[in-house]
Formats: structure tokens, C-alpha cells, sequence
């Protein structure tokens, strides 16, 4: 009988724990291991990772033999975006400013919908910028750079 | 009993101060603002709503945390009631005849007993809480670190007997959150865990960015993969007031689902969907007519609300008794109180009483405002809710990011809850829960910690936790309880109750 990937969930589950716990488990051999009187700092994360890898280990067998539906398709265009927009924020913030960040960050996201519109994105681009000046900085009094200029 | 009162009366002069008393209304209408969104659960709301606490002083920062989880659990029940989409998994009960009920023109008088019948929940809640927390706290006291070591066991496998799907990717994804709860230096050596060299990760990974990106992000993403496809009963949310015979049916299970949510909250384990799960069943076996269940009878609002908001309440006590969160939301309050310099636990009722008791005397000041307060604004819900869900997610996102960078005033929590959010996506697509990750994560450097010390004082004997009987007598159940829900009986009931909730 040939192997087959039964369940799809289950067998890129079982690959991510594996790969996480692995990633631990490695990881620790650079640390002092110490004793179990004295745990040193590798002690309990390779323990967790190594019990990672073999329950990961046991998913993806499971997966070779338990028929499970596919998971949905990826939506990849919202995923993108999504991460996108939120990734600019943070890369925009500090140079570009609070309200550079926010313009970009709503406009992008907002193509992750299902409907763009460029009127409703831009006007809410406007709104909300108005509204994190008067909280954040008006109301808040948070220390937020506004503008590239500023 | 004059203990009691004694103890309640200084809650109440701490929490009915104006000050406070304002915090508490801000977090309550806050958090039903984002409470109401659909799709927004009430992790993924105080995640959000987080890092507008951190600038105050700890007593109304937790009380505006306590708001914020009273008003986004209540925004998830009007959710369920106008929308038919829960925003939590715990409101799905109160979908099937709430909805039903807003269908009939009658979406009143179902959310004026959703918000009674939680608001007497909360009250036992509260008394309970005032009445079990301080021999708690004397109990835990005597606690040992093998004693912590082996609660925390006990409440991480009992938060693997709810998780939806797979056990063993639960009780994986729990190990993960440990693992990621370990980055950043050791205690005890000072060495810089897993920071592959980035400073930022040597001060460990935010919490703040992984309730965001996992429960933020990743629910939007997966709402956004699902389609714009709700149907919001504006049509007419009819006249408020609950006819007579509509409280006298409901007084009933509202007393009832009281009794059941507030046994099922201080179990550990996050219990609040199974007990409102059991009263709705429990109602309507007990109903002369069960035929009307799922045609908007009253009977299955008030009951599983009753029941879920006693579960919301009482699961505080052994949060603030023991220190240990017991399910995702408790964790984040962990978080909350850490950022704030609390350790939740008994020392905080000995050392804080004005800040523990003014909080307990506060969950109740919340409770009340809801129903003053939020009954008279439905119709305000009811318009915010027409709104198109694209217009509001790129909101929704903006509030996180910067909620996520303000926590440190660093862009990199911003990154990382990106990445959290990717990763929050693709394991729910996978069936593994986000919920139990994030208990895990709460729970990794203390764990670590008290094991360390465990086997310091036994000098190295594993036995420690097996010879001391409170320990034993915890890892004992942790164990049957394991067993139990791999037995195959069990399991399938499980997986019924569990599979139903989540659909």
C-alpha cells in the first residue's frame, strides 16, 4: 500500500510542530544544560521541544491514515495584504510618522477586502486619520511622531 | 460574614468613586463597541483595547480591564442576537433561539434578558468571589513550588479537554506557547534564550503581540476568506420591555444556568462554552414543549447567558486566589496585571486589599452599567452594525498596530504580532486552537520557574511531585481527566459538544 497523505491539515500541522519544536530543541545545545538539581538554561526547553518534535511526529503519521476534508484554500490576496499593511505601519511609524502610517496601512489593507473601493478607502483614510491625531496625540498625549516633517 | 461585608464595603468605596466609576463606564462601552464587531471575540477585543490601560494607575486599569471583558462579552451576545454570527464561541448557544427571537420582531425583550439574566449571574458571581477568595488565598499559601508546578499541569490539560478538534494538536500547540514563553533571558543564568541575536527579543516576546496577531490578524484574515455574508435584523428590534410572562419563564433558567456556569467557572479549564451549552440542554429537557427550542424560545436565551456570564465571573477565582489563569482571556489579564507590576495570586488580596477588592466591587458596578447603559443604546448597535465589515477591518487593524506599538513604543511588537498573525492564520486553517497557545505562553516562565525550584529543594527528586499529597492529589486528576477523554465513549460525546459549538 502506498503511502498518501490522508489529511492535509494534519500532516502540515504535524510539519509545523516538528520544525517549531525542533527549532527549540536544537536551539538549546547552545545553552548550559546544568543538572536537574541546578536546570540550567537548556533544561526545560528541550525537554518541551524535543516532546514537541514527537508529538508532531505522531500527527503527521495520523495523517498518513485518518481521512480528514481538506482545509480551505488559502486566501492568499487578504493573507498578503493584511500582513502587508501591518508590516508598513511598523516600518512607517517612527520615519515616516503616525499619520503617513496610518494612510498607508488603511489603504492597503482595505485592498485585502473583498470590495475596493477607492472613495469608501479614502475617506476613511481621512476619518481615521483625524480621529488617531485628536486620541493619540490630542487626548492621549502619547509621544507619536505625526508627519515626515515633523 | 462581617468579614463579608467588611471586605464588600471596602470594594464598593474603592470602585464608586467618580474616577473609578468613569474608567469602569469607558471600558464597558469600549469594550462593547468592539465587542459587537462580528467576528471579534472577546480575546481579540482586550488585546486591542490593552495598551490604553498601561498609562494608569493600577487600580482603574484593572477595572477598566474588568469593563472591557464584561462589555465584549456583552457586545457578543447583541452580536448573536441581531447578527446570528457569534463573536464568541460562548454566545453560539445564544444564536440559535436568540436570533430566531430577533427574527419575530422580538430582538428586545431576548437582549433585555440576555443583559438580566447576566446581570443576576454576575451578581451570585461577585458574592462568590467574595465569599471563596480569601480561604483560597490561605489555602494557597501552603502551596510549595511542586504544588504551582502541578496546578498549572492540572489547568493546562483541563484547557485541553475544550480546545475544538484534535487533542493532540492542542496539547502541541500548548507546548509551543511554553517554548515561545521561554525566549528571551534567563533568570537565573542570564543568558539570552532563542533571540537570534535581535536585542528586542531579549526581553522576551510580547505578550500583547501574540493575542493580537494570533486572535487579531488572524481572525480578520479568516473573516475575510469567508465572505461578507451576514444578515443584521435591523428590520426592528421592537419594544424593550420583556412582557410578564417572558421574565417569569426566564426566571427559572436564569437561576439554573446561574447554578450550573458558576461550578463549570471555578473549575480550571475554560468552561464558559460548555456551560452555557449545558443549560441550553438542561432547559430544554426540562421545557414542556422542546419542540420550541430553535424557534426562538426564551427559555434559551436566558439560561445560557445566565450560565456563560456566572462562568465569566467565577473563573476570576482562581486567577485572583491561585495566580492561575485558567483559560485565554484570564491569561491576558495575567499579562495585563504584570504590565501593571501585580502578580495576580494571594499576596495581592493580603498586600492590595483596596486594589482586589475594589476590582471584585467593580465586576459588579460593570455588570449593572451594562444593562443601564448599553439597553438604551441598542439602536446605536444596531446602525454601528450595518456597517460593511470592509470598512471597518482596516479600522480594526489600525487600532491593533498601534495598541502593539505603544505597549514599548517600538515598532518591533508591530512585527511581531505580523508574524504572529501569519501564524495564527495558517494553524487555524490546520485545526489547531489559538487559545490554548496563548494559556501556554502565560504560563511558560512561571512553570519553568517553579520546577527549577521544586527540584532544587528535593535536590533533584522528580518523587517531590508525587509525595506531597495536594500535588499528587492534582496530578491525579490531571491524569484521569486525560484519560478520561481518550476513552472512546467520551471522546465521541466530546467531540459532539465540541464540533456543535464550533460551527
Amino acid at each position: 500500500m502506498a503511502l498518501k497523505i490522508r489529511s492535509l491539515k494534519d500532516f502540515s500541522a504535524g510539519v509545523m510542530f516538528i520544525a517549531i519544536g525542533g527549532v527549540f530543541g536544537l536551539g538549546a545545545s547552545q545553552y548550559p544544560m546544568g543538572t536537574a538539581v541546578r536546570m540550567g538554561p537548556a533544561y526545560f526547553p528541550s525537554i518541551l521541544g524535543w516532546l514537541t518534535v514527537a508529538l508532531g511526529a505522531f500527527v503527521l503519521v495520523e495523517s498518513l491514515f485518518v481521512d480528514e476534508e481538506p482545509p480551505t484554500p488559502t486566501a492568499w490576496r487578504p493573507l498578503i495584504l493584511v500582513l502587508a499593511s501591518v508590516t508598513a505601519f511598523a516600518a512607517l511609524v517612527n520615519t515616516g510618522g503616525l499619520i503617513t502610517a496610518t494612510v498607508v496601512q488603511i489603504i492597503m489593507s482595505a485592498l485585502g477586502g473583498h470590495e475596493f473601493k477607492w472613495k469608501e478607502a479614502i475617506i476613511s483614510a481621512v476619518l481615521l486619520s483625524v480621529a488617531v491625531w485628536a486620541i493619540f496625540d490630542k487626548a492621549l498625549g502619547l509621544p507619536f511622531k505625526l508627519f515626515p516633517w515633523s | 460574614m462581617t468579614e463579608l461585608i467588611q471586605h464588600l464595603s471596602l470594594g464598593f468605596s474603592v470602585a464608586l468613586t467618580w474616577q473609578n466609576l468613569m474608567y469602569c463606564f469607558i471600558g464597558c462601552f469600549l469594550g462593547t463597541l468592539i465587542g459587537v464587531l462580528p467576528g471579534i471575540g472577546p480575546v481579540a477585543t482586550i488585546a486591542m483595547l490593552l495598551p490604553i490601560t498601561f498609562n494608569l494607575p493600577p487600580t482603574p486599569a484593572l477595572i477598566m480591564l474588568a469593563g472591557i471583558y464584561y462589555g465584549a462579552s456583552y457586545g457578543g451576545s447583541t452580536t448573536a442576537i441581531l447578527v446570528n454570527l457569534p463573536g464568541e464561541s460562548s454566545s453560539v448557544v445564544t444564536c440559535i433561539d436568540g436570533y430566531q427571537m430577533g427574527r419575530q420582531g422580538r430582538a428586545g425583550p431576548a437582549l433585555a434578558i440576555a443583559a438580566i439574566g447576566s446581570f443576576f449571574a454576575g451578581c451570585v458571581g461577585t458574592i462568590l468571589i467574595a465569599l471563596f477568595g480569601p480561604p483560597l488565598a490561605e489555602l494557597a499559601f501552603e502551596f510549595g513550588a511542586a504544588e504551582y508546578f502541578s496546578m498549572m499541569v492540572l489547568g493546562l490539560v483541563s484547557a485541553v479537554v475544550l480546545a475544538h478538534g484534535s487533542l493532540i494538536k492542542a496539547v502541541c500547540m500548548i507546548l509551543v506557547g511554553l517554548l515561545l514563553g521561554l525566549v528571551g533571558t534567563d533568570v537565573n543564568s542570564g543568558i539570552a534564550r532563542y533571540s537570534f541575536g535581535i536585542s528586542e527579543l531579549s526581553d522576551g516576546i510580547g505578550f500583547v503581540s501574540v493575542a493580537m496577531g494570533m486572535f487579531g490578524f488572524g481572525e480578520i484574515i479568516s473573516n475575510l476568506e469567508q465572505g461578507e455574508e451576514r444578515e443584521v435584523n435591523t428590520s426592528k428590534v421592537g419594544s424593550l420591555m420583556p412582557s410578564w410572562t417572558d421574565l417569569k419563564m426566564s426566571f427559572g433558567p436564569i437561576v439554573r444556568g446561574t447554578a450550573l456556569g458558576t461550578i463549570f467557572g471555578i473549575l480550571p479549564g475554560s468552561h464558559t462554552v460548555i456551560a452555557s451549552f449545558s443549560s441550553y440542554t438542561l432547559e430544554k429537557k426540562l421545557a414542556k414543549d422542546p419542540s420550541r427550542f430553535g424557534k426562538g424560545a426564551i427559555e434559551g436565551v436566558a439560561g445560557p447567558e445566565a450560565a456563560n456570564n456566572a462562568a465569566a465571573q467565577t473563573s476570576f477565582i482562581p486567577l485572583l486566589t491561585l495566580g492561575i489563569p485558567t483559560g485565554a482571556v484570564m491569561a491576558l489579564m495575567v499579562g495585563a496585571m504584570t504590565i501593571q507590576g501585580i502578580a495576580p495570586g494571594p499576596q495581592g488580596m493580603t498586600q492590595k486589599p483596596d486594589l482586589f477588592w475594589g476590582m471584585i466591587a467593580s465586576m459588579w458596578v460593570g455588570n449593572l452599567m451594562l444593562v443601564i447603559l448599553n439597553l438604551p443604546l441598542i439602536s446605536m448597535w444596531v446602525q454601528y452594525l450595518k456597517i460593511p465589515y470592509r470598512v471597518l477591518f482596516p479600522g480594526i487593524i489600525l487600532f491593533c498596530c498601534i495598541g502593539a506599538f505603544s505597549v514599548n513604543n517600538s515598532p518591533a511588537e508591530v512585527y511581531l504580532a505580523a508574524i504572529f498573525g501569519g501564524f495564527g492564520y495558517f494553524a487555524s486553517k490546520w485545526g489547531c486552537e489559538p487559545g490554548p497557545l496563548l494559556l501556554g505562553f502565560v504560563l511558560g516562565p512561571l512553570m519553568e520557574e517553579n520546577l527549577r525550584r521544586a527540584m532544587l529543594i528535593s535536590r533533584g527528586d522528580p518523587s517531590v511531585f508525587v509525595t506531597r499529597p495536594i500535588s499528587a492529589g492534582m496530578l491525579i486528576v490531571a491524569a484521569l481527566l486525560l484519560i478520561i477523554i481518550v476513552a472512546p465513549q467520551v471522546r465521541k460525546k466530546r467531540e459532539e459538544v465540541v464540533y456543535e459549538s464550533a460551527d
